[in-house]
């Protein structure tokens, strides 16, 4: 289980360089904006006459932008609530509940990991449909009203064209955030029921089980059997029954209470009753562990190579992923992650280290078995380096070692974790692989100490808080592009802020000539022509000229990169989906973001409404 | 435009759309089933077209109310969906993301029900690609099982499609039953009651499941199922895994009567499989693999009665051809061969070929009331030399042969208890109980000694010799190993001499 985009986020360091450009950014936009319009004023109405129109305009500005009136903006945003209501946005909550609905028939409860899949599936959906939602009615309400001339019953009260602007976006938020809200109630109930499901005995390990407590009754020594569960939604768990761990009441009733091995990702509690005479009662309760907010502490990850010398990255093993390299076994080669700021009140009950591990074989060794490794702590200033222990790899598996808070080497020094290995809430934990010629994976995210568990419900909320963040941004761009730009037009520039805005990544690649296939001419031409992506144009006049214009289209892109926001920050669906907690400092980061392009845009969009003669 | 006109205009519309409408109807008619066994009605011509050429949904397997409805709620953009389910496939396999793989997975299958690649090409994906990056062998047989159970779907969807019921035989036949991990494999496989269902255990062999599966696909191919690739090998496929099972078994520590009456089966099997018509490439006919030997002595009876229609013949002609021969080419067919220079081996070769003496040649120079006889005899044997090159092909391309003579030899006592000598030996080899290892090990050479002499043909031609002394070599090095271990010298008169100086010289 991998969260390769991990986000390590230091709100508090974050934010002052951050915000330090942004302020930057938004002073050349206004002083930019500002020459733009005296400069008009000036060749329109003189030096002076200009000059002063544009004064007048600022000043203007400024108290439409400061003097907003709470009541006014209130009023304007029922009135959007209300159009939006007639607007039948209840079609969108239909079309939720219908794919909620028939969700069961292309979601596979015996998937290897079902919460995951059940919890990308209720976000994903939500995001989408929220977000078209958002785009259509956040980009055709103005112009509809400009084409009706329903505006003017509007912008003949005493209301300020910033008013009418905030209470769109107001409206439009507020509408989303109760669809948004009845959405998350039914995905969290469609989650835990679709997961839900009980496990039963079949005969055979009945009559397996009678025989153990037959044998427990006779006081025969008997060590326990395993017995499987019954199939249900494509697996079973294995369960040991341990007569000496059960208690025997006044009746002579024996009662246990036993815990499945993890197999799905979740295991159950069975407490069971079996009486003297008559057939034993089994109550398994529902699964467990499956819906985790894992608060984890990442460290900084480094590699030492075969030799012990500090290096990069580890071995390329072919893998097309890169995200994880390889160290090597029998060698100095390691793994090493860095923690900071640890203090020993955080783990009470010793270092809980989560990792998921990569191995790579270049001979089958013991297939019966898995490739040993071996976690050390180093302690950063001292050098002092003491194993803790060797364990078997579990590849695609979480594995948790716990490090005790005081432990005994093979050398026999007694180790207290806080007091040897920690300098000043710094300490090293080095993963070396231990089999020679075999090699272990190792990525940022693989290894983490689980500090704590948040509350999964909390944090199925934060993650859709992104959802809403995401919203509340398309609504700023569908207002801003509503003001100057007719309807369907306005769709289109906020679609396709959108779709930038969650392919960002794609965006900047292709502006940098890094996606196979050129450039949207050259694709084109490919596409047309059917050739493939990696096979050179030949060198034709019509090939010069297509990749000329893909040069410039990728200036453009550059610069449409630079300025749309990364959607992608503010989607944490992968942290719910994983099983990781959204920090409270991610989400502020994400607030901040989705506020540093609103304000703007509700100013831009003021600007272009206050121009247009109607608001006048 | 005035009202009269804008009517006008709206009734001939409806006049055209009546008969396009009509029309419709008629060719798209659907079947319908007659009331009681009387004959239903076959439908219109789309519906008549779509049966003949299997195209209708139920003729071709079953129907996935979700996969309809999907496939109609993207209006028309299957191709794309399933374009972008391809891509997100591959990207999640790039990054070792299986939850979201398998899921992606279920979803292109139910976008292309009816695609056979689709079924094919990821149930080998999850059985063949995914489950190798697990390193734990618990986890990969998982993945292994999930392509099996992928493509018992895709056949579900598709029953007409023999490819895939052959495709999940192979799977199973040597994803389970030959990789790297066939000992834990085979294990896990046996143990697997969620897979099995109601199997006996005696029958939770991988071998044996895909014997099953082999011959359901030839079930379906018999139907009039699709089925690609050459008869010749699919039909030989469930007396190969019966091998395959007489074998396995044998390396697992079964003899005795279980291990005789398997490779008894097997040889039964290898027989039937024999006398099976399979039609001759580039003819109309069929042959039998079984009708080689019999094709032989037909020719040879032919022939001889050739000759006898003017004796002596054949070998007068040999000496006119020996007579044409060149000086050079006649010196060279005079040297012995071992002391032939290269110019004389290819004079050789070339005078070799120009003597030998064509029936249709000798037919031909037969005058008088028998050269009719001699020529309707020479064009049998020419039928007769088709056929046989025919067969020699195609029992070469399945080694007929050697199975033939493996079913034959393994199933006799001596071979059983040579093999059962030699796995004690191992065993004991393990345990490292020499003494007892060297004692089994020279029993069983010894039985195999015994083996060899009474089926000389093992060592007679090439290609059986190199598996002979393959499967031999290997207890050979194993009983010399052992020797060592005991610090004692390898005999100088060893039981296998034959069997090791061809391993040696291998080596």
């Amino acid at each position: 289980m991998v969260l390769e985009s991990y986000h390590a986020v230091n709100f508090a360091e974050w934010i002052g360089p951050a915000a330090k450009v942004w302020l930057i950014a938004l002073l050349a936009l206004f002083v930019g904006f500002a020459v733009l319009r005296w400069l008009l004023a000036v060749i329109r109405q003189g030096p002076a006459a200009g000059t002063l129109s544009t004064m007048e305009f600022l000043l203007a500005a400024a108290a439409d932008l400061v003097l907003l009136s709470p009541r006014r903006t209130l009023a304007l945003a029922g009135l959007t609530i209300k159009e939006s209501i007639r607007r039948r946005i209840v079609i969108v909550f239909a079309v939720f509940l219908i794919l909620v609905a028939f969700a069961g028939w292309f979601l596979d409860p015996g998937s290897n990991q079902p919460a995951r899949l059940y919890l990308s599936f209720v976000l994903t959906t939500t995001s989408y449909l929220v977000l078209l939602l958002a785009v259509f009615l956040s980009a055709l309400s103005l112009p509809a009203d400009i084409r009706n001339h329903t505006i003017h019953t509007v912008v003949t009260k005493p209301v300020r064209p910033s008013e009418i602007v905030l209470g769109r976006v107001l409206g439009f938020a507020a509408v989303g955030t109760v669809l948004l809200g009845l959405m998350a109630a039914i995905s969290y109930v469609f989650v835990l029921r679709g997961l839900d499901h009980q496990h039963d005995f079949s005969a055979a390990a009945r009559e397996q089980l009678a025989v153990l407590w037959r044998e427990a009754r006779r006081g025969d020594s008997t060590s326990g059997i395993t017995v499987s569960t019954d199939r249900v939604q494509n697996h079973r768990h294995t369960v040991y029954f341990d007569p000496s761990q059960e208690t025997v009441d006044e009746q002579g009733a024996r009662r246990g209470a036993i815990r499945t091995d993890m197999e799905n990702g979740h295991e159950h509690e069975i407490r069971y009753v079996v009486p003297v005479d008559g057939e034993p009662q089994f109550s398994c309760g529902p699964p467990e562990n499956h819906l985790l907010a894992r608060v984890p502490i990442y460290g900084k990850l480094r590699f030492k190579d075969r030799a012990g010398k500090d290096a990069e990255k580890g071995v390329n093993v072919g893998d097309e992923w890169t995200y994880r390299s390889y160290i090597q076994g029998g060698s100095l080669a390691a793994a090493i992650w860095t923690f900071e700021n640890l203090r020993e009140e955080q783990f009470p009950d010793g270092l809980p280290v989560e990792m998921t591990l990569g191995v790579f074989r270049t001979h089958k060794g013991d297939i019966e078995k898995g490739v040993p490794g071996s976690l050390s702590v180093r302690n950063p200033a001292t050098g002092d380096e003491a194993h803790v222990r060797t364990f078997a790899s579990r590849e695609f598996q979480t594995d948790l070692q716990v490090i005790p808070l005081e432990f005994q080497t093979g050398d026999g020094r007694t180790i207290n974790l806080f007091r040897d290995m920690v300098a000043d809430g710094k300490l090293e934990i080095w993963l070396r692989c231990v089999a020679p010629h075999q090699y272990f994976g190792a990525g940022q995210a693989d290894l983490y100490l689980r500090a704590r568990d948040a509350s999964f419900a909390m944090n199925f909320v934060k993650g859709f808080a992104g959802i809403w963040l995401q919203m509340v941004l398309i609504t700023g761009f569908g207002v801003l592009f509503s003001t100057f730009l007719s309807g369907p037009i306005a769709i289109l520039a906020t679609g396709g802020a959108l779709l930038g805005g969650l392919f960002s990544d794609f965006l900047y690649q292709l502006s940098q000539h890094k996606v196979y296939g050129g450039g949207p001419i050259e694709a084109m031409i490919r596409l047309v022509t059917q050739q493939n992506v990696v096979t050179e144009l030949p060198p034709t006049a019509q090939t010069t000229v297509a990749q000329m214009l893909d040069k410039a289209a990728e200036q453009w892109m550059w610069l449409i990169w630079h300025m749309l926001p990364d959607f992608r920050v503010l989607s944490f669906s992968d942290h719910v989906a994983y099983g990781f907690d959204i920090s409270w400092g991610l989400l502020a980061l994400a607030i901040c973001q989705t506020l540093a392009y609103v304000g703007p845009a509700f100013v831009l969009a003021y600007v272009f409404l206050k121009s247009r003669e109607l608001a006048q | 435009m005035n009202p009269r006109r804008l009517l006008l205009r709206k009734m001939i519309y409806v006049g055209l759309m009546i008969p396009l409408v009509l029309l419709l109807a008629v060719l798209g008619m659907p079947a319908a089933p007659g009331a009681k066994g009387a004959p239903g009605s076959p439908g219109g011509v789309l519906a008549r077209l779509r049966e003949q050429h299997e195209l209708s949904p139920t003729t071709l397997g079953d129907i996935d109310p979700t996969s309809e409805t999907l496939k109609l709620a993207t209006l028309g953009l299957r191709g794309v969906a399933s374009t972008i389910l391809w891509e997100k496939a591959n990207n999640y396999k790039a990054k070792k993301d299986w939850t979201n793989l398998a899921a992606t997975l279920e979803q292109l299958s139910k976008f292309q029900p009816n695609f056979v690649s689709v079924w094919r090409f990821q149930s080998w994906n999850l059985s063949y690609n995914v489950s190798v990056e697990f390193d734990d062998y618990r986890d990969r047989y998982h993945w292994v099982i999930r392509g099996l159970h992928y493509l018992d779907k895709g056949i579900r969807y598709n029953r007409n499609e023999a490819i895939l019921v052959w495709d999940s035989a192979y799977f199973v036949q040597h994803k389970i039953g030959r990789s790297d991990e066939r000992v834990q494999f085979r294990r896990l496989f046996k143990q697997d009651d969620d897979f099995h269902g109601s199997r006996p255990m005696a029958r939770r062999d991988s071998w044996l499941v895909a014997k099953e599966r082999f011959e359901d696909c030839l079930e379906v191919v018999d139907r009039g199922g699709r089925m690609r690739g050459s008869p010749l090998l699919y039909r030989s496929n469930p007396a190969m895994a019966q091998m395959g099972y007489a074998e396995a078994i044998e390396k697992e520590g079964t003899f005795g009567e279980v291990a005789r009456r398997e490779w008894k089966q097997a040889g039964d099997e290898w027989h039937a499989f024999g006398s099976i018509d399979l039609p001759r490439t580039g003819t109309e006919t069929t042959m039998r693999l079984n009708d080689y030997e019999p094709r032989l002595e037909q020719r040879k009876a032919l022939a001889d009665q050739l000759d006898a229609l003017e004796p002596g013949l054949r070998e007068r002609l040999r000496q006119e051809k020996l007579a044409a021969l060149t000086e050079e080419q006649r010196k060279a067919l005079d040297t012995p061969p071992e002391k032939r220079s290269t110019r004389q081996m290819d004079l050789a070769a070339q005078a070799e070929a120009s003597i030998k003496v064509d029936h249709n040649e000798q037919a031909r120079r037969i005058r008088g009331e028998n050269r009719r006889k001699a020529l309707d005899l020479a064009k049998k044997i020419d039928a007769i030399d088709d056929e046989l090159h025919s067969l020699r092909s195609s029992r070469g391309i399945v080694n007929f042969e050697y199975w033939r003579l493996r079913a034959a030899f393994e199933q006799e006592a001596d071979t059983v208890d040579a093999r059962e000598a030699i796995y004690r030996g191992q065993q004991a080899l393990a345990e490292t109980d020499l003494v007892a290892a060297k004692r089994s090990y020279e029993a069983g050479l010894l039985k195999w000694r015994q083996v060899l002499d009474r089926y000389p043909q093992l060592l007679a031609d090439e290609n059986t010799r190199s598996i002979t002394v393959d499967d031999l070599g290997e207890a050979i090095d194993e009983y010399r190993r052992v020797l060592k271990l005991l610090d004692e010298p390898f005999p100088e008169q060893f039981v296998l001499q034959d069997v090791l100086d061809y391993h040696q010289a291998n080596q």
